[in-house]
């Protein structure tokens, strides 16, 4: 296992590192000069030189990239222009709400999908085929903007039982039940276009693997169909569930934007959000490579379990 | 004759309005060996299916199915489960893609024994571990922990068989239990399948289009044809005199060992292929090693061996697709790989369904090679390709059609007529009837006979079918683990083996003959006379 992962690591550093010369690139080429819009419109030239040298913009494009690049990797991740602040401490505060909401997500999306896929699949009733295609048109097709809206005016403003916004006042582990509601409404919204698509695609393959011999084989023997499905196919559709999965961890990040604009969560998403309208460069930067690193770490984690899933990988094929 | 466990009777399925099987009866008794035979669309797979209930939605049935007085046909899915396995078990064909890949094969025998009984996880463990050691699997304990694909082929369908005995079953349905393996494995399988009968009692019901493995088993054959019955009677009396003329143009397309007269040899100083100490490398495995070959000019060059001999990757290196790790490869002077000596190579591949493009009409299918290689065009091009279709004995009118319109022999001569637009000197044959029925693969045969005496063509034709080889080879070399074991002439190769290797080869292919396969069985080391 450690083999297959040494065998991957250059590809994903490789991905990484032009990634970091796309993310440079593209923010310099955004017109427009930071130090002139720090400085305000009647700025004097030698204040505004001043902060160009101060922000370290005069140096030349590959001096500025290697600055850059130096402090990612040693952790000196600069300074916001507007917000304000150490970026890392910007980053480090709505990290750990981002990882909350999004593990909620993922976690409600693989139970979903764990519960109807195989609903789905192995149902013979054409009621429950119908009602489930519908949930799952709607699920994927229904954007994260419109879905948040329809679950605040409906459990916030006609029922009024779960807060529309923010975060739990005293923190995420003060009380489990308090985070909970804050947390349900956000992260199914971002969890559902999830849910959708992994529900299917897991009934799908379950489909796929109910047609292979192996269950013409275990039926023949008398198994119980419950078992087939849940016991057997199940477990060979499993390594394409995960695949699937660990592509889907971009829709996650990519919702995590609109859904904690929409729910007030200060995370990174929000963050990202501020950085970008408010043209600050270095900020939105971090944030560009902090994503590209997490799908780049999320599929290489998802190769591996993919791996592992399959004995005929893990243990090599000796016919 | 003994109980009666099985009473099919007035059995019809059909697809669709498309009837498969069209009213056939037959009985199974206790102990006793029933082979139903026929070839592809005969219907014997879907009786199969038919009697435990395993027929797609798709499927109508009629008729009835009992077993001991208990109808089996439409009964609901709750009361066929507790039949199947614990009743009525059921072998497969395909051992590769009947066991489920991620499961060890401890784990699928668990499920299959705790379907029918109460046990635990320890119990059916240990029950696993019997059943692998009743049907020979070595090391039955440390097999039990083993993935499928850490078990070769034979040993993938003992356990397909153990799963199958689990439950102790009265009846056994086989559906062709070696059609897909090597024929020195098949006869480990049918062995065993004998063994279980004798020691265990079941009844098996064999699904067979095997001339050679039905006289082997069976007590008794029914003949399918058509979805009908044509005959039924013990396995002696069909052999030695079969009623009916289909039975008797079955028996007769069955190629046998040893029924054609020596070829002359031939003495034609040029060679058509030659491979000189040929090496071919899959990373560390050696699959072929150091390898002389010689096809003369109109030559036949039988290849045998079994399953990862190493045939196919020699005849990729005679037909240049595959560059040898050492060693040289000469086609009529030349380099394989050289354009001009190319178009004088022709290639026949195995499945004549997957080779064909689909999108072409069988014109274009022919005449490709005459378009890549720009030696025709318009009214020379459908000439040629009308005397191709011709010489491989197609009407004129199949031009139009697409392959998917014609029969799997059909469109194996569609196979053979682009091989040959080129008239090439060397033609390679990868296994071209071994996807055929037995009555179109004789034919088939015949019609490479006759192309190869009336064109001259030299040809490697290579083959895991001993009986094939001989119905058509010159001389015959076998091969075994990437090297050739024995070479020679095809009568004395085939027939007065003088290595092991091959001896276990030829012992192993079972005779069409009910009453000298049997001799066998009981005098296994005296040779059965061949004439």
């Amino acid at each position: 296992m450690s083999r297959y992962l040494l065998r991957r690591a250059p590809s994903a550093l490789l991905v990484l590192f032009l990634a970091s010369v796309l993310i440079f690139l593209v923010i310099r080429a955004i017109p427009g000069d930071a130090a002139a819009v720090l400085a305000g419109p009647d700025a004097p030239p030698e204040v505004v030189a001043a902060i160009r040298h101060d922000l370290g913009l005069d140096r030349s494009l590959v001096g500025q990239y290697l600055h850059w690049l130096g402090g990612l990797l040693t952790g000196e991740l600069g300074r916001s222009y507007l917000i304000g602040g150490d970026i890392a401490e910007l980053v480090g505060d709505g990290l750990g709400n981002t990882v909350v909401l999004t593990l909620a997500a993922l976690v409600i999306a693989v139970l979903v999908a764990l519960l109807l896929g195989p609903l789905w699949a192995a149902t013979r009733s054409r009621w429950v085929d119908r009602a489930l295609t519908a949930f799952h048109t709607a699920a994927v097709a229904l954007p994260t903007f419109v879905t948040g809206v329809v679950l605040i005016i409906v459990f916030g403003v006609v029922f009024r039982v779960l807060p529309t916004g923010g975060v739990p006042p005293d923190g995420m582990f003060d009380r489990l039940d308090i985070t909970a509601q804050y947390l349900v409404l956000p992260a199914v919204c971002l969890g559902l276009p999830v849910a959708g698509v992994l529900t299917g695609f897991l009934a799908e393959t379950l489909r796929g693997e109910l047609r292979q011999d192996y269950v013409t084989t275990v039926r023949a023997a008398g198994v119980r169909r419950r078992d087939i499905v849940l016991g057997h196919a199940l477990r060979g559709a499993l390594p394409v569930a995960v695949t699937t999965l660990g592509l889907q961890a971009g829709a996650l990040l990519g919702g995590a934007v609109l859904v904690e604009s929409i729910f007030a969560w200060p995370g990174l998403g929000l963050l990202v959000e501020q950085g970008i309208t408010r043209r600050d460069y270095p900020l939105v930067q971090v944030l560009l490579m902090l994503s590209v690193a997490v799908f780049v770490l999320v599929q290489l984690f998802t190769d591996v379990v993919h791996a592992w899933l399959d004995p005929r990988i893990r243990l090599g094929a000796t016919s | 004759m003994s109980v009666e466990v099985l009473r099919v009777s007035g059995l019809e399925v059909s697809f669709g309005g498309a009837p498969a099987v069209r009213g056939i009866d037959f009985t199974v008794g206790a102990g006793e060996i029933v082979a139903v035979v026929g070839e592809s669309g005969s219907g014997k797979s879907v009786t199969a299916r038919a009697i435990l209930g395993l027929l797609p939605a798709t499927a109508s049935t009629g008729g009835s199915v009992r077993l001991d007085g208990r109808e089996l046909l439409g009964a609901d899915e709750e009361s066929l489960r507790r039949v199947r396995g614990r009743e009525i078990a059921m072998v497969f064909q395909e051992p590769s893609t009947a066991l489920n890949p991620v499961h060890t094969v401890g784990r699928q025998l668990a499920a299959v024994l705790r379907a029918h009984r109460d046990l635990t996880r320890e119990q059916a463990r240990q029950e696993a571990v019997r059943l692998l050691d009743l049907v020979g699997i070595p090391d039955p304990a440390t097999r039990v922990r083993f993935y499928p694909h850490q078990l070769s082929g034979g040993q993938k369908q003992r356990v397909v068989i153990a799963l199958a005995l689990a439950n102790d079953p009265r009846l056994i349905i086989a559906d062709e239990p070696t059609t897909a393996l090597d024929v020195t494995v098949q006869a480990e399988i049918l062995a065993l399948l004998r063994d279980l009968r004798d020691r265990l009692g079941a009844a098996i019901l064999l699904i067979t289009h095997n001339m050679g493995v039905v006289a082997d088993l069976a007590d008794r054959v029914a003949v399918l044809h058509r979805g009908r019955l044509v005959e039924q009677a013990p396995v002696h009396d069909l052999f030695a005199a079969p009623t009916r003329a289909y039975t008797r143009e079955l028996l007769a397309a069955v190629p046998r060992l040893g029924h054609r007269p020596p070829a002359p040899a031939h003495d034609t100083p040029t060679d058509a292929l030659r491979l000189d100490g040929v090496v071919v490398r899959y990373r560390d495995f050696v699959a072929v090693d150091r390898v002389d070959l010689r096809v003369r000019q109109g030559e036949v060059v039988g290849l045998v061996g079994e399953s990862g001999s190493g045939k196919s990757t020699i005849g990729k290196v005679a037909a240049g697709l595959l560059r040898p790790d050492a060693g040289t490869v000469t086609v009529l002077d030349g380099d394989p790989r050289d354009r001009a000596i190319r178009r004088a190579i022709g290639f026949v591949f195995q499945d004549p369904g997957g080779s064909l493009d689909p999108r072409l009409s069988i014109e274009d299918c022919v005449g490709e090679p005459l378009r890549v290689h720009r030696t025709a065009t318009g009214t020379a091009y459908r000439r040629r390709v009308a005397d191709l279709l011709d010489a491989v004995r197609l009407p004129t009118g199949y031009a139009r059609r697409r392959p998917r319109e014609l029969s799997g022999g059909q469109r194996q001569r569609v196979g053979i007529a682009r091989a040959l637009a080129l008239d090439p000197r060397l033609i390679i044959a990868d296994e071209p009837t071994s996807a055929l029925d037995v009555s179109v693969q004789a034919t088939v045969l015949a019609l490479l006979t006759d192309l190869q005496r009336d064109l001259g063509f030299a040809c490697l034709f290579i083959s895991h079918d001993l009986a094939v080889v001989d119905t058509l080879a010159h001389r015959v070399a076998v091969l075994h683990r990437g090297t050739v074991v024995e070479e020679g002439p095809h009568h004395e190769v085939l027939r007065t083996p003088t290595q092991p290797y091959t001896r276990r080869l030829v012992d192993s292919v079972p005779i069409p003959d009910p009453t000298a396969q049997r001799t066998r069985h009981t005098h296994p080391r005296e040779a059965v006379p061949v004439t």
